[in-house]
């Protein structure tokens, strides 16, 4: 099929073809278009809203996309490799840096990967601190997403900055709660093997209270946007209709799994932690378009805060290590072996595979995170659409490229 | 006319005109920047100057030092050419507005079209910057623009139209003048004046690339647009063009629709003034509340909703002219 | 909880079954027939040259029917040899394989678009093989 001038009877044709035509990330743009007529439009990696330093090789035909190339890398830090060079103590403020805006998960799946060798479980008030940070992660991560979504639809310089500082303003305080917990903000360094490092301080409780009464508030306002703002709804309701089956076999998991239909939570279907004893709500939306998206992460916010007042009420007392404080590194030893943990981080499955070879270090350690197989879904979504749409569309996967590339 | 001789009139009144509007320009990006910060919880500008007011000045001269870049591959002379003749074009539009009673660098019998088409003559230099830019980004840019100016014209000018209908005039001071008495045509006819005035501001904004209508800059998806790959100064007056460009529809939306320089105690221009720059801060108020639409939702929203709605409207003020 | 592949003569044991190079794509074929959509991931680990093992990879892909039945098919390629791709039969298998045989140098044969997909094109050496040292000065830094 050609689309250069001789060929091209009208532009409605080709669009009508390039639409209909099955998605096809492998398309031969040589076969299709030989007399290579289609515009190459290098998105990124310095491009404003790519998220980062992703890099998608767009073959345009005016401005509809025939084919869509992402090449990644460019924030590749061979965190997999440096876990390999240290001891298991010493690998959580590293992996901190892969999902930069969900630090607290990534904490969390790779020591609960470290665990399942070990064999241990940490104590009962561990765990309530590690779920609870882990859902107040989880909403400071989709108050991101809401600003930067903002973003790509309303610009750095328009109604989007607006919505974007409203965000940030709540995510915050959300980040100064963590700040109170663990002495920092993005980072936290905050949990171990077997356990957290630092223990809720005196007063932790009531102002993670009042923070989260004020989201639950404004949230609201998020809502009536999703609701009644019609650019919002024309440029979300269709786009980029993620299909179940696609999704499932690209391994896309998270709000972008459960806004297709699927109704796939780690939290209630693998349970892990406290959340074997946790009831959790998981929502889902069938239509699997960018505002689906959109709902799908507002009523997860609302049920992290429900389950953030929830687990407030039941801090039991005790130790928070199992192991004896952890004061050198390089103290954890687990038999060899291979082992396979993974948590519902904000953005779906974030799982950690390690191999043990019984000395202090791990063999190798893989990080599966979820943004990778979200990003995957750009090729077979973006043919066919329009160039704003694919920042949209780009933009409601969320993906986070530290995690993408590592 | 205040002096004799039309030329020196028009040098004189011209002068102040153009620096009005460029002063009005350079405080109003302050005005935006702490109008926009109030909106979004931060303070704006307030390290230069009491307030931040000496901000412009700060930006001038931030602008002038840049190093001025060209890229390679770019055609120089189109390059080059291209921001200034813009902002040529878009002063020069304001040359047929009165401000008040003669106070006019050109009392033209055809002053809105003049105003108008001058206006719409902006695509020309935004297509040459795009093309000669060398850069895709700055060519989608471009072909966007060029699409959205062949599309608005059409409803503005319709909707422009109404005042001249109602009024009898091509002329400026004429339609003002059919106004006086408060029956300012955005209230009265009832109906057809104030939807001509919607849709006459909506499509300026469109002109003027304003959001929600800004797609040809679409920073999000076209990184700037045409002005991708200018620096310094020749950013600065694309810069200017846009903003004026708001500013001069906001004056022409003003004599159209508003009553002009008429309101309570004395009239004169500081009420054409006030009743602009209230334009001119609500626009203000639309870009930094409302997301953008796509390329194509906006077209059909154009030729399916705003061409046929000022045609109906203009019948509508055609009507009411035969039948009173 | 265990899928029985007891007519591929393997034994599921904790969800992990260990397959035969040759097996794999018939037993993954059979997996997808039998449910199993979900792809969870392809790792790889190198294992050098001992005095009993020649140089070899182990690879591990992770399946799943939903809600939380796994299977972990695991399998030990020797370096001279290509493992069977399993991109034709879940597309998450492209680029996790893409990222296998870029960071770790397993090759997969049938693989569509056998490509490096975190490093530069002209990389030399797969960082993640045991052989190579990251306290070495490498590409573009030497």
């Amino acid at each position: 099929m050609a689309v250069g001038h001789g060929h091209l009877p009208e532009p409605v044709a080709a669009l009508i073809r390039a639409r209909a035509a099955v998605p096809n990330p492998h398309l031969d743009v040589e076969s299709y278009d030989p007399e290579g007529d289609l515009l190459v439009l290098n998105l990124g990696p310095q491009h404003p809203s790519t998220h980062g330093v992703l890099r998608v090789k767009l073959y345009l035909d005016g401005e509809v996309c025939i084919k869509a190339v992402p090449y990644l890398g460019y924030l590749h830090r061979g965190v997999e490799k440096l876990c390999e060079k240290l001891t298991y103590v010493q690998i959580t403020p590293i992996v901190d840096k892969n999902d930069y805006v969900a630090a607290f998960s990534n904490e969390l799946a790779i020591n609960m990967g470290f665990e399942t060798l070990l064999g241990v479980e940490p104590p009962p008030r561990a765990q309530h601190i590690r779920a609870l940070g882990a859902e107040m992660q989880r909403v400071a991560s989709h108050l991101l997403w809401i600003g930067t979504f903002g973003l790509d639809m309303g610009g750095a310089l328009g109604g989007g900055a607006t919505l974007f500082m409203h965000t940030f303003r709540e995510r915050e305080s959300i980040l100064d709660c963590f700040e109170v917990l663990t002495g920092s903000r993005f980072h936290y360094n905050t949990l171990q093997v077997g356990g957290c490092r630092h223990d809720i301080p005196a007063g932790w409780e009531t102002l993670v209270r009042q923070t989260f009464a004020t989201i639950s508030a404004r949230i609201e306002e998020y809502e009536s946007f999703v609701r009644t703002n019609a650019i919002f709804l024309a440029r979300t309701r269709g786009v980029g209709v993620v299909d179940a089956e696609l999704a499932l076999s690209l391994g896309v998991s998270g709000p972008v799994l459960r806004a297709s239909g699927v109704d796939y939570d780690l939290r209630r279907d693998r349970p892990y932690g406290l959340y074997r004893e946790l009831k959790v709500n998981v929502a889902t939306a069938s239509a699997g378009d960018c505002q689906a998206r959109f709902e799908v992460r507002l009523a997860e916010m609302r049920e992290s805060i429900r389950l953030v007042n929830l687990l407030l009420d039941g801090v039991p007392e005790g130790p928070i290590n199992v192991l004896k404080a952890v004061k050198l590194p390089g103290t954890v030893k687990p038999k060899p072996g291979i082992g396979y943990a993974a948590i519902e981080s904000p953005r779906g499955e974030l799982g950690t595979w390690v191999v043990a070879d019984g000395s202090d270090k791990p063999y190798r350690c893989k990080i599966r995170g979820p943004s990778l197989h979200a990003l995957s879904l750009l090729p077979y979504l973006a043919p066919g659409q329009n160039l704003s749409d694919i920042i949209v569309t780009l933009g409601s996967l969320d993906p986070i490229m530290g995690e993408v590339d590592r | 006319m205040i002096l004799g001789n039309p030329w020196v009139h028009g040098g004189v009144v011209g002068f102040v005109v153009v620096n009005f509007l460029m002063v009005t320009f350079a405080w109003s990006v302050w005005f935006e920047r702490k109008f926009a910060g109030r909106m979004q919880n931060r303070p704006g500008p307030t390290e230069v100057g009491p307030f931040g007011l000496l901000q412009p000045i700060a930006d001038l001269l931030k602008l002038l030092q840049k190093q001025d870049i060209v890229p390679d591959g770019a055609d120089r002379a189109l390059f080059n050419l291209a921001p200034p003749i813009g902002a040529i074009l878009i002063l020069a539009s304001a040359a047929a507005l009165p401000f008040g009673p003669g106070l006019v660098a050109a009392d033209l019998d055809v002053g809105v079209l003049f105003a108008l088409s001058i206006t719409s003559l902006m695509v020309i230099p935004v297509w040459m910057a795009g093309w000669a830019s060398n850069n895709k980004y700055a060519l989608l840019g471009a072909m966007r623009a060029a699409a959205q100016a062949v599309s608005f014209e059409v409803p503005l000018l319709l909707s422009a139209m109404v005042p001249i209908v109602l009024a009898g005039s091509f002329s400026i001071a004429d339609i003002v003048a059919a106004q006086s008495g408060y029956a300012w045509f955005a209230l009265w006819p009832p109906g057809p004046g104030l939807v001509a005035f919607v849709l006459f501001f909506l499509t300026s904004l469109a002109e003027a690339n304003r959001i929600p209508f800004d797609i040809p800059e679409a920073e999000s998806e076209l990184v700037a647009g045409v002005t991708t790959e200018y620096t310094g100064m020749k950013f600065g007056l694309f810069y200017l063009a846009e903003y004026v460009h708001t500013l001069v529809a906001s004056l022409l939306a003003t004599v159209l629709f508003l009553g002009g320089w008429e309101g309570p105690f004395v009239d004169g221009p500081h009420w054409m003034i006030a009743k602009a720059l209230g334009l001119y801060a609500f626009i203000f108020w639309v870009r930094w509340t409302l997301l953008r639409y796509r390329a194509d939702q906006f077209m059909a929203l154009c030729w399916k909703v705003l061409v046929p709605t000022s045609l109906a409207t203009l019948v509508a003020a055609a009507l009411w002219k035969h039948l009173s | 909880m265990s899928i029985d592949l007891s007519h591929f003569d393997l034994v599921a044991e904790n969800d992990i079954v260990v397959v035969p190079v040759d097996k794999l794509v018939d037993v993954a074929t059979y997996l997808r027939g039998q449910g199993f959509e979900y792809f969870v991931y392809c790792c790889a680990a190198h294992y050098p040259a001992s005095e009993s093992e020649p140089d070899r990879a182990l690879v591990e892909y992770r399946l799943r029917r939903l809600p939380a039945e796994d299977v972990a098919l695991r399998l030990w390629i020797p370096s001279s040899d290509a493992c069977p791709s399993l991109a034709g039969l879940w597309q998450a298998a492209d680029w996790q394989e893409r990222e296998q045989f870029d960071l770790v140098g397993v090759r997969f044969a049938g693989h569509p678009d056998l490509r490096r997909i975190m490093l530069p094109e002209d990389w030399p050496g797969h960082p993640l093989r045991r052989d190579y040292a990251i306290d070495t000065r490498h590409f573009p830094w030497r």
